[in-house]
């Protein structure tokens, strides 16, 4: 769409607009032909003209991704016989977004969602059982996180997309210098780890700012490990101010004193990846975008000794353990369709095709273990076996996934207690010197307020 | 206003350093900006201790980046539709505030308190909290992924700020001006054109600067009005595709920076001293 | 000359220009008279011809800004959340706000952050408006690219400056650190204190070329022949700034100042750009709180109350100003 179609586009709008508000038509107009369009609005609705459909998505991490995708698009768009265009926004602009579009009732069919927002937005979701289900049926069935994040009053409401796992990317080669071969598996252990590291100025780096990915990830299940949680089983009695919470309040003050970057409160998701990348800290939890970019622009990332730095990362995963298990927080994303929609047989049409082996299979590949499927089949792909061998640990990852809110049901208040970043706040003020008692009562008093 | 007199020491202690370190503080960004968008990637992803580092200049500077920014994104419409929206409302916002700021500031009526009151006070009025039921209008008029709708909500922010401006600078002006003009046979709309308006110019400019600024800045309606990626304005736009997640493109993102306000710093060195002007004249009301 | 004679001696000229050229439209508009003369005397009539001039800017405010605004109340009495408009609940949202300490210490950061900003910004603009007071050579130069800070989207300036922040690669921190000065990284933005502080730098660097330019212009309108016979009569510069250049400049002042306090205590993309809010809710303003709710959170409701919970606070301030700058301009 040049710039002389748009003025056309805009003045054939201004017209119909007041024909429009005259008539009352509600024609989906092709933007094409001032008269012809004039006309047909003021005719009854034409539906010889094509359907179409607004998908809204992240930008992705890995740009291969969306690169798929778009190149997806106008197969879709033949397939379907409708016009299928896919729109890409910053990720802390989605939830804008659908909100704006919520209310006024109008914007993208289909609309990505990160973690439990089914939930968030149950009420203008359409019921997309018939989809979801043939695909987990066919395709060795979803992970259980799933259940929690797309299934509402058992129905699902958004169709699972896949899931995105991190790990530990540490420096293999640092690790070993001070006699580390595996990554620790208790969190006493590493910080004894750090603390090595820490004194040969190679911290490991956390983010504990308010930023959708990193924190979080690294908080809840640091507190899950040591026995601690938002909630009981039935999701309504706040148990945050245990014994246990208060133990890994006290162990991560010691933690990050002796073994991280203190400039770490202020990281958002990118920090920890470009620290990495410039040899500032020996690891890191994060998703695989931090391999994924070394080994792909290994011409410009190198170590100190000028090879490329991709060689030199392993992962480990999922994170330690501590008294109570080892526990991982990882983001699932879905479609949901939109209630308002005006195509929605289209919609689950799409989704349908989106999900089908081929299509699925070649947007699986481009991600090169960045995001993992949504059902268990794709643990099985090929992919696996060629994927460099430090990935392979994001195969099976999915399947220790929980979800915050834990251990009640993942509902709206557990979103709230996430957006809210009260956990991760819970470790910042620890971080910052407050007394665990202290900061494990603030939080108890902020989730209360949330879990009436 | 003339320069500081006596020795030459005084000159240099009073007026010259502070200028320079006002410059310093208020430049030193856009220095790195420009540093910033001929640098190589990989400088960028030097340690900061390493001896090579080197923030402050890059010895090997690269179009790389911008040419990134003009063939991977499409910054040069982006460019042509911020533009377009924000002349459009800027002369929307200074027709409407023209009119309304002289009749607030020189005609009586009924009520006329009350009403410019409460034009100052939809000021108030946050956009964070109002884009929300905003996007309910938007769609009720159609304009939803289209220029206008910026067009026609951002003269909700200017429109008070002009009015405000053009009221204080109507408010200098004489009234014995329009009385002879009227008693000359002029209408009262003829005095308005005629007489007021011409003298009013460098308070217009200066609305219309500011009121293009803002446009021009304008983020969250942006944001949530528009979707096609061809309808984004500079700032939507660069902050959609230049940041993925967790790898910011910093190349190209300081590029769209400097790129997406050039324009408007070469239009206000060709209007600010008519701005100085401008404003000069409000305050006396 | 003085400021309004110039104007006089002109507008008289262009006024006789235009009695001619009314008096020869008279002479053409004559056999329309009828018509046209009703159309002239509304027109003429006060009253209406104001509604005509308001009738643009009423329609847009009203469609664009009243609506919403209603709307806005709505919401913060009722318990919406996002698709589902909920009910009716009174001022529960503003009480269980009132209540949150998240939200009293974004209403705290946000006054610290409003103060701090706009004395210095009114400080630092005003020596630096004396100083582009005088003639020098490139004046024209130093004057548009001083401007050059608020000219730039503030998301765009504000990313440059989350860079120039950054925890590791901070370019300040390695100037301070390669010139000896510092032996630690400044935590900039993770330190709680130092990243409100952190904002209040990048608000004022954006906001001073604006006061300093306004002001600028207030002090040419100054008459120098004050300063000199102040300066005869032996009054120390010091002194000639505070009792003549000073109050003159107040009426200025005060505008530029109520402007500035509004639109700064209202401010989003900066902080949440820079911060997010955090670290731990350190830099939270009332309007990223209100986003922070009401966006990610999908509370409509609480959202449009920490929102308009800036309003009765702000209405004051101005209704003060007002009465302050009226007070003045009497004087």
């Amino acid at each position: 769409m040049d710039t002389f179609d748009r003025d056309k586009k805009v003045g054939s709008r201004v017209d119909r607009r007041t024909f429009l508000k005259v008539g009352g038509a509600v024609g989906v107009v092709a933007a094409a032909g001032g008269l012809e369009g004039i006309l047909a609005a003021q005719r009854a609705p034409a539906y010889a003209q094509v359907r179409k459909l607004h998908v809204l998505r992240w930008t992705d991490f890995i740009p291969e991704a969306d690169g798929e995708l778009k190149r997806q698009a106008p197969e879709a768009s033949k397939a379907l016989g409708a016009e299928v265009t896919i729109e890409f926004i910053n990720v802390n602009d989605l939830q804008a977004r659908t909100t704006s579009a919520i209310e006024s009732k109008f914007g993208a069919d289909i609309i990505q969602l990160l973690w439990n927002w089914p939930h968030l937005y149950a009420s203008a979701l359409v019921d997309v059982s018939d989809v979801a289900e043939p695909i987990g049926k066919a395709q060795g069935g979803y992970y259980d996180v799933f259940n929690a994040t797309s299934k509402v009053g058992g129905k699902w409401l958004a169709v699972p997309h896949g899931v995105i796992g991190n790990t530990v990317a540490y420096r293999r080669s640092w690790h070993e210098e001070i006699g580390v071969k595996e990554f620790p598996k208790t969190w006493d252990a590493w910080r004894e780890v750090g603390k090595k590291l820490k004194a040969k100025g190679r911290p490991i780096g956390q983010a504990l700012g308010h930023s959708f990915g990193d924190p979080p990830t690294f908080c809840y299940p640091l507190l899950w490990s040591f026995g601690g949680a938002e909630t009981d089983p039935s999701g309504k009695k706040v148990v945050i101010n245990s014994k246990g919470t208060i133990e890994s309040l006290k162990f991560f003050q010691a933690f990050w004193k002796d073994a991280c970057d203190e400039g770490g409160l202020a990281w958002d998701d990118t920090n920890n990846n470009r620290a990495f990348h410039a040899g500032e800290i020996s690891a890191t939890l994060n998703g695989a975008s931090i391999y994924v970019v070394a080994k792909r622009q290994q011409d410009k990332i190198k170590d100190d000794k000028g090879q490329p730095l991709y060689l030199d990362i392993e992962h480990g995963a999922p994170l330690p353990g501590g008294p109570a298990g080892r526990f991982a927080l990882y983001v699932p994303f879905q479609h949901g369709v939109m209630s308002y929609g005006k195509n929605q047989a289209l919609a689950k049409d799409f989704l349908r095709w989106l999900h089908q082996k081929e299509n699925y299979g070649k947007w699986f590949e481009a991600n090169g273990a960045y995001s993992v499927g949504s059902t268990k089949v794709w643990e099985e792909h090929p992919m696996w076996s060629k994927v460099d061998k430090p990935l392979r640990v994001y195969q099976a990852a999915a399947r220790q996934a929980r979800m915050f809110g834990h251990a009640g049901p993942a509902t709206a208040g557990a979103t709230q207690v996430y957006t809210k970043y009260i956990i991760v706040d819970m470790y910042a003020k620890a971080a910052q010197g407050q007394k665990a008692e202290e900061v494990a009562k603030w939080a108890e008093g902020e989730l209360k307020k949330i879990y009436v | 206003m003339a320069m500081i007199g006596g020795p030459r020491w005084k000159r240099w202690a009073y007026f010259y350093v502070p200028l320079w370190l006002y410059m310093i503080g208020l430049l030193f960004p856009f220095y790195w900006m420009v540093v910033t968008t001929f640098r190589p990637d990989v400088e960028l992803y030097r340690s900061w201790r390493a001896a090579t580092n080197t923030p402050l200049w890059t010895l090997n500077p690269t179009l790389e980046h911008i040419t990134y920014l003009f063939t991977n994104t499409n910054f040069a419409i982006w460019l042509y539709n911020t533009m377009f929206i924000a002349i459009i409302s800027t002369i929307i916002s200074l027709f409407c505030g023209l009119l309304a700021g002289y009749a607030l500031a020189r005609l009586r009526f009924p009520m006329a308190g009350g009403l410019g009151a409460s034009i100052f006070v939809t000021y108030l009025v946050p956009p964070t909290l109002l884009f929300i039921p905003l996007a309910d209008v938007i769609r009720n008029f159609r304009l939803q992924d289209s220029p206008w709708a910026l067009i026609l909500t951002y003269p909700t922010f200017l429109i008070p700020f002009c009015t405000w401006l053009l009221m204080g600078y109507f408010k200098t002006i004489p009234k014995e001006l329009e009385e002879c003009a009227r008693i000359d046979g002029a209408t009262r709309l003829q005095a308005m054109i005629r007489i007021i308006f011409p003298i009013a110019i460098p308070g217009i400019l200066s609305a219309g600067i500011f009121a293009f600024t803002l446009s021009w800045n304008e983020f969250i309606y942006a944001l949530v009005f528009l979707s096609s990626p061809q309808e984004k304005t500079v700032p939507v736009g660069v902050v959609s595709e230049l940041i993925r997640g967790d790898v910011y493109f910093w190349g190209p993102l300081m590029a769209g920076a400097l790129l997406g306000s050039v324009p408007v710093a070469l239009i206000y060195s060709f209007f600010v001293e008519h701005y100085v002007a401008g404003v000069t004249g409000s305050i006396k009301g | 000359m003085k400021p309004g004679e110039g104007q006089r001696q002109r507008s008289g000229i262009i006024a006789r220009e235009s009695a001619d050229a009314a008096g020869r439209e008279g002479i053409v508009a004559r056999p329309h008279a009828a018509r046209a003369g009703l159309l002239r005397r509304l027109l003429e009539h006060e009253q209406v011809l104001a509604g005509l001039l308001l009738l643009p800017t009423i329609v847009i405010l009203s469609l664009f800004i009243a609506y919403p605004f209603a709307k806005g109340i709505w919401l913060s009495v009722s318990s919406a959340t996002v698709g589902n408009p909920g009910v009716f609940i009174g001022t529960k949202n503003f009480v269980k706000t009132w209540n949150d300490s998240i939200f009293q210490k974004a209403a705290q950061n946000t006054v610290v952050y409003t103060a701090i900003a706009t004395v210095f910004k009114l400080g630092l603009g005003m020596i630096l408006a004396l100083l582009l007071n005088h003639h020098f050579r490139g004046k024209r130069l130093v004057r548009a690219s001083v401007l050059l800070p608020f000219i730039i989207p503030t998301v765009l300036s504000t990313f440059a400056w989350k860079w120039m922040f950054d925890p590791t690669f901070s370019v300040i921190n390695w100037a301070l650190y390669r010139f000896g000065i510092i032996t630690q990284r400044i935590p900039w933005l993770s330190n709680a204190d130092l990243a409100l502080g952190s904002v209040i730098i990048v608000n004022v660097w954006r906001g001073m070329p604006f006061f300093a330019i306004t002001l600028l212009a207030g002090l040419q309108t100054v008459n120098p022949e004050l300063h000199e016979a102040a300066a005869i009569d032996g009054a120390s510069g010091w002194q000639r700034f505070w009792r003549i250049t000073w109050p003159l400049l107040l009426p200025v002042t005060m505008v530029v100042v109520l402007f500035s306090i509004i639109q700064t205590f209202a401010d989003f993309q900066l902080v949440y750009v820079l911060t997010g809010g955090g670290p731990a809710n350190s830099t939270h303003l009332f309007a990223t709180y209100a986003y922070q709710i009401g966006v990610a959170t999908g509370l409509l409701g609480e959202g449009a109350a920490i929102s308009l919970a800036m309003f009765p606070i702000l209405f004051v301030i101005v209704i003060f100003q007002l009465w302050y700058i009226r007070r003045v301009e009497g004087a």
